[in-house]
């Protein structure tokens, strides 16, 4: 199996994996996030994932729009469905000290959605094929699929909206103070539910992101949500937890070590790699390998 | 005098649960499986709610100890190693367990000395994963994805999963009582509501933690083996799904963790929501699950024991 390949082969990988891991970036940049303010891993993240995939899917085949243009419209539906989803279900258990209540309706919330697609669109993979879905880019011999490039760069323009977010507006301010320090926030009379709507909001605003870019790329069904929160976590892992750019960057080494490891070890092992990094990631340097200072988690 | 009473109510409870399959007919019966679907349940979530409700440590790895209890099961079948007659042999069952138990210590070591909280968690999450890869590029050894199959002429009535089931389902909620009430389940409590406080005493918090974590998975262990000479075919998909992991959790919360009363209410009602749901709306029992761990966290997020007030045992 370990052969030498030749440079093309490499280069091909090294692409891959860069432009597949921005989606676990995506994800984790979500995770981050919530987890920044909440305090819980906000597991069903990957099923909301699917869910917009579907929805996306739904756009395409019922109505005919093209992902790129629905993501728009996924985006909106996201933002609005992510405070929902809080001011819904996680409102009175965000007040309490246990975060194990919040960390069991958020796994409620998993098996719910990922089992009402099961219903809805039975579990067979579903993928979008568009005119374009083949198509490739070949800059001095290299491929580049159109469909992740586009959404590497979605994935890019994404990332530096939250961070402009984060860094310009009030509430984005909020948002980084509460991460701080909630409780003192809350003395400044900052409301900790408007803080916390906004964050699932911009969470589930990015998995309908990441939704549109999975289903554009690769076939997905709906027990693909787990595996995808899973390998967001690890990329958070790698990036620091509260490092929006670290995250993406955590998702990108991601997808760089599985496409490699698949490659030179053999494919299913990659899963494997990817746990065992992350195993070691959390017991040798569980601030992340981005992260200089440690900070409070 | 209450104490004598508890003791011959339960003694009288477990008597009519072994008498059922007498009284109804065992082999049509809807109820003797659910029920002993039922004593599965139990004795998973006995396992998470001493690793998790008493000692503290959530664990989301539960399933791969239920899934190498399975696959010991078989391939201590399979290869003709113990040459006991191993349809319900108790050399086979017992090693069952205590193979996830050991696995459980190695692993548990530097899993618990290093992971606190949330990370322990994600560790052993991430451990259940790596599990389950090594089983499925197992090659022949284990089958692979197509998992590996049991001599399926031995069987010849449900009635002795049925007994066993029961008789594990006592002997794990015996076992943690007796752990609870004893020196070690105070140590496990001390360590669950403060660490450091716990070390300061005197205790040896690795020590203990191990020692939970490798008695949840042996009791997964046995649970997995029971399973698996059930199912007569053991694959990753039907042993080593997180469900393993999921419904403990959902039981032992459901009912209410650390007690020993809680997991045992929480699996009833669970087994029984599910048997209802098999029968009435089949596609719809996991989403119902949904539902109900939603409704149970927003509404009575101490689970049902939290509705009689009781006072820990």
């Amino acid at each position: 199996m370990l052969e030498i390949p030749n440079l093309d082969i490499f280069i091909q990988l090294l692409i891959n994996g860069i432009l597949f891991g921005t989606m676990y970036g995506i994800a984790a940049i979500g995770l981050s996030l919530i987890f920044g303010t909440m305090r819980i891993m906000f597991l069903a993240q990957g099923s909301m994932i699917i869910l917009f995939a579907y929805v996306s899917y739904w756009f395409f085949e019922l109505l005919g729009l093209d992902p790129y243009i629905s993501l728009f419209l996924i985006v909106l539906i996201g933002l609005g469905f992510g405070a929902g989803i809080y001011h819904g279900l996680f409102k009175g258990a965000a007040a309490q000290e246990d975060k194990n209540i919040s960390l069991l309706i958020a796994v409620g919330l998993m098996f719910l959605v990922e089992n009402l697609m099961t219903v809805f669109w039975t579990a067979d993979p579903r993928t979008i094929s568009t005119g374009y879905t083949s198509l490739v880019f070949r800059p001095m011999g290299i491929g580049i699929p159109f469909n992740r490039l586009m959404g590497f760069i979605i994935a890019l323009f994404a990332t530096t909206g939250v961070l402009l977010f984060l860094k310009k507006t009030y509430i984005g301010i909020a948002v980084r103070a509460a991460a701080e320090d909630m409780e003192a926030v809350t003395l400044l009379g900052i409301n900790p539910h408007r803080v916390n709507s906004v964050v699932f909001a911009i969470g589930t605003g990015l998995a309908g992101i990441a939704g549109v870019e999975l289903a554009t790329i690769y076939p997905f069904d709906p027990f693909f949500g787990f595996i995808f929160v899973l390998k967001a976590m690890i990329a958070l892992a790698i990036g620091g937890i509260g490092n929006v750019f670290g995250a993406l960057l955590g998702g990108i080494i991601l997808g760089l070590l599985e496409s490699l490891s698949s490659f030179f070890i053999g494919g299913g092992w990659s899963d494997a790699v990817s746990y065992g990094v992350f195993l070691l990631i959390l017991m040798f340097r569980p601030e992340g390998l981005m992260v200089r200072s440690v900070k409070k988690a | 005098m209450k104490k004598d009473k508890q003791v011959i109510l339960t003694a009288l409870l477990i008597l009519a649960f072994a008498v059922v399959p007498f009284i109804v007919d065992s082999e049509k019966s809807y109820l003797v499986y659910s029920l002993f679907l039922f004593f599965c349940y139990i004795i998973i979530s006995q396992a998470w709610n001493l690793v998790a409700g008493y000692t503290g440590q959530i664990s989301l790895g539960q399933h791969a100890f239920f899934g190498l209890g399975a696959y010991t099961t078989a391939l201590i079948w399979l290869n003709n190693i113990t040459k006991t007659g191993y349809y319900f042999d108790p050399v086979t069952i017992l090693l069952s367990g205590l193979v996830p138990a050991t696995i459980a210590a190695i692993v548990g070591i530097p899993l618990l000395s290093r992971l606190r909280g949330d990370y322990f968690a994600l560790g052993t999450l991430g451990m259940g994963e790596i599990i389950k890869v090594i089983f499925v590029k197992g090659g022949s050894i284990t089958g692979a994805s197509d998992g590996l199959h049991l001599p399926s002429s031995v069987y010849s009535s449900i009635r002795p999963y049925y007994w066993t089931g029961l008789f594990l389902a006592v002997f794990a909620t015996l076992l943690i009582y007796l752990i609870v009430r004893s020196r070690t389940g105070l140590a496990l409590k001390a360590i669950r509501e403060d660490e450091t406080s716990a070390a300061a005493h005197g205790i040896h918090v690795l020590k203990y933690k191990v020692l939970a974590f490798s008695i949840g998975a042996f009791l997964a262990g046995l649970c997995g083996s029971l399973y698996g000479i059930y199912l007569f075919h053991i694959n990753p998909d039907s042993v080593l799904k997180l469900d393993w992991t999921l419904y403990p959790i959902l039981m032992c919360v459901i009912g209410g963790t650390g007690t020993i009363t809680g997991p045992l209410l929480g699996s009833f009602f669970i087994s029984t929501v599910f048997s209802v749901a098999d029968i009435y709306f089949v596609q719809m029992h996991p989403v119902m699950a949904g539902i109900l761990i939603i409704l149970v966290m927003k509404f009575m997020p101490k689970g049902l024991i939290g509705l009689t007030q009781r006072k820990e045992l």
